[in-house]
């Protein structure tokens, strides 16, 4: 690998982390507080899988970086984030939470499919290793988008109001860092473009029988790296321990 | 107003050799809903290869007092038989699981059932027994693959083991078991 691609593939690695992590934490601020018991357990389940996905990411990355999982997640500055607007987006309701994890669910299923075939094996095993608990999560979060969107007057609105600002921000996700292009030559990571057509073509057809319409609104084609005001308050919660003691034995 | 959801009794079967055993309850708005949560709350940590769910509404239950008081059978159409699952529940010992799955007979009704069950399953003496009809209840199914999304996460995520979270039973210094090598 020349000096080129390693560094494309440590700006797409430290993407792929940062989705997973700061929707992790954006899921957590669940626990305790989600509609009932058992999706309380569901979604800080999830929570934690998709923070394990995003150490093993990490993991990967650290070789490249020469920086330890703990040291990206914790002492890092917004602007050096590289996760897509929708997940640092505050939880909002629990149609718009179930919302934005069945459609990260969906791309992350597709995504995984492809990378089993990458020729960088560590990207290759890592998606073997998720691909079991990623087609669980995508079902869980497939049986609620129909059921809210099929559920009530006000559950429709809930999703409806939801997908409004998810659609178009879900846009993000296919938006390909400066030197994608790189990796996609080398085998190494999917050329996204295909990817967001099997993408629509998965959650397309299911929001449509989930009652909901999609909004005229174009997509986010922002470039990862930029961030809403949000992020900064999401990273203050998330860091603030880490920094307190930076030197703290756990 | 009950505003609860209703409730699904949950069974796991841990190995291929071991029966379906029940482990708890879930609240869920359907049947699918009820696994979806069953698998949440009952198989974060191993091991399962297969859940069922069932109503708890349709649970036909009857403790060993309750028969002493006998087992009234309906009058019912004894040519339309229907299939049975039988769970009995034959120690106090286990804390986690309290019934087993041993079988499934015909019968025309769940007293009817319940009296074919103690015919046929006289060992050991039942403490409790649950009749659920077969059609009732809803199994994660036999596809491998599926099996394997709901099932092997768990298996390789030692740190939600009961014992890897150390620090809840450790031992309080200067209480260490005697003979221990710093004493």
């Amino acid at each position: 690998m020349n000096e080129a691609v390693t560094g494309a593939l440590t700006s797409r690695l430290t993407a792929l982390a940062d989705d997973e992590l700061i929707l992790a934490q954006r899921n957590s601020e669940w626990t305790g507080h989600a509609p009932i018991l058992e999706e309380d357990i569901a979604l800080a389940n999830i929570a934690q899988d998709e923070l394990g996905h995003a150490t093993v990411w990490l993991g990967l990355l650290e070789p490249f970086s020469g920086r330890s999982p703990d040291e990206m997640a914790f002492f890092r500055d917004a602007e050096d984030f590289l996760n897509v607007q929708m997940v640092e987006l505050p939880k909002g309701d629990w149609a718009f939470t179930m919302l934005r994890q069945y459609l990260f669910d969906a791309y992350e299923h597709i995504l995984i499919e492809a990378l089993l075939a990458s020729t960088y094996q560590p990207l290759a095993d890592a998606a073997a290793k998720f691909r079991g608990e990623e087609m669980y999560h995508l079902r869980h979060t497939h049986l609620w988008v129909e059921r809210l969107g099929l559920g009530t007057d006000e559950s429709n609105r809930r999703m409806q109001d939801a997908l409004d600002i998810l659609w178009p921000a879900a846009g993000q996700l296919f938006v390909p860092l400066p030197d994608d292009h790189l990796l996609v030559h080398e085998g190494i990571f999917p050329d996204l473009a295909i990817l967001q057509d099997q993408w629509v073509a998965i959650v397309r057809p299911h929001l449509t029988a989930a009652g909901l319409t999609f909004p005229a609104e174009i997509a986010n084609t922002a470039a990862r790296g930029f961030h809403t005001e949000h992020m900064a308050t999401l990273l203050a919660d998330m860091q603030l321990v880490a920094r307190w003691e930076p030197d703290g034995e756990w | 107003m009950d505003t609860q959801w209703p409730r699904w009794e949950v069974f796991k079967k841990d190995t291929a050799k071991k029966p379906y055993q029940a482990v708890g309850s879930v609240h869920a708005a359907d049947a699918d809903h009820a696994l979806l949560n069953a698998r949440n709350v009952f198989v974060r940590r191993p091991q399962a290869v297969s859940l069922w769910v069932a109503p708890a509404a349709v649970i036909f239950s009857r403790t060993a007092e309750q028969l002493e008081q006998g087992n009234p059978l309906p009058d019912v159409d004894q040519s339309v038989q229907q299939t049975y699952q039988i769970f009995r529940k034959a120690t106090h010992r286990r804390s986690m699981t309290f019934m087993d799955h041993i079988g499934q007979v015909e019968a025309p009704s769940p007293a009817h059932a319940l009296q074919a069950a103690i015919a046929q399953f006289p060992d050991p003496p039942a403490l409790a027994w649950w009749i659920i009809p077969a059609d009732q209840i809803i199994s994660s199914g036999e596809d491998r693959e599926m099996a394997a999304a709901w099932f092997d996460p768990a298996k390789t995520k030692t740190y939600k083991h009961q014992s890897a979270y150390g620090f809840v039973s450790a031992r309080p210094q200067g209480r260490r078991r005697s003979g221990a090598k710093d004493e």
